[in-house]
């Protein structure tokens, strides 16, 4: 009996299925997978969209309202100023007004490079509350 | 009698390649799912720079509107219309997707605007504007 076991574990060890094939397979799909794969990196910067019928609220005096116009300009406060300058003024608003968001008013055409510019900046102010409206 | 004992010894000892088959078979598993995940727009625009713009791993659903108002997705060219019945599809197959729109530097920005209203309107809240951090273009 033990001897009948003895040979039927031997037996068995030595017909173990083969597993070499079956890697070289996986791994030239592997291969293939990792060439074809698209690593994409997606940087961006998060901004909100007034819905509806918060843009009848929109322009309360909490929020700091920063002007983008169609040839690029930028206007807050009623002044024109310069894209690196907005930094400064965010920082100096919202040192009065501390939980003040920031709204970015573009009109329709304005370059896109201007807006991204500008919420760049605001950021660097410190405010990562922005909403994002357009007129014409 | 020496060489006898040494075939035993190496079939015994073989390399057990189970362990190295089970890693093999999850890294092919994670990049089968990377490369189905990610729609391209299949345009080059030139992304607009924003030193804080931060890493969105999971954003994987890419929208580019270009410098002359034309809309890409998943590399065709769609109408702004269309944008809400392909968000709709995609946020129904699967909920977790979230958007990122890239806009070119030239891009207006009553586009993107209109561009974003669509794709929450589709059902999509979660999504951003791309921006390159660092000034080398593509």
């Amino acid at each position: 009996m033990r001897l009948k076991r003895r040979v039927h574990a031997d037996h068995e060890s030595s017909t173990g299925i083969d597993l070499a094939p079956m890697l070289d397979f996986v791994i030239n799909l592997l291969i293939f997978f990792i060439v074809t794969a698209v690593f994409v990196k997606a940087t961006a910067v998060v901004v909100n969209r007034p819905t509806s019928f918060e843009q009848s609220t929109e322009n309360d005096s909490k929020s700091i309202q920063i002007q983008v116009l169609e040839n690029g300009e930028v206007w807050v406060d009623n002044r024109s100023i310069d894209v690196r300058a907005v930094r400064a003024n965010v920082e100096r608003m919202s040192a009065v007004n501390a939980d003040a968001g920031v709204l970015i008013l573009a009109n329709e055409m304005a370059p896109m490079d201007v807006v991204v510019a500008v919420v760049d900046e605001v950021h660097l102010g410190g405010i990562y509350n922005i909403t994002f409206s357009t007129n014409n | 009698m020496a060489l006898k004992k040494h075939t035993a010894a190496s079939e015994d000892h073989g390399i057990d390649l189970a362990p190295m088959l089970d890693f093999t078979i999850n890294l092919l598993i994670f990049f089968i799912i990377i490369t189905s995940f990610v729609k391209e727009p299949g345009v080059t625009v030139f992304r607009p720079i924003a030193s804080t713009a931060e890493e969105r791993p999971s954003g994987n659903l890419m929208i580019a509107v270009r410098e002359n108002g034309d809309i890409w997705i998943d590399r065709r060219q769609i109408d702004l219309r269309e944008v809400r019945g392909i968000m709709e599809r995609l946020h129904v197959e699967r909920p977790d997707d979230s958007v990122v729109i890239i806009p070119d530097r030239a891009a207006r920005a009553g586009v993107v605007a209109k561009v974003m209203d669509e794709v929450r309107l589709g059902g999509i809240k979660d999504m951003a504007i791309a921006a390159d951090t660092q000034a080398h273009g593509g």
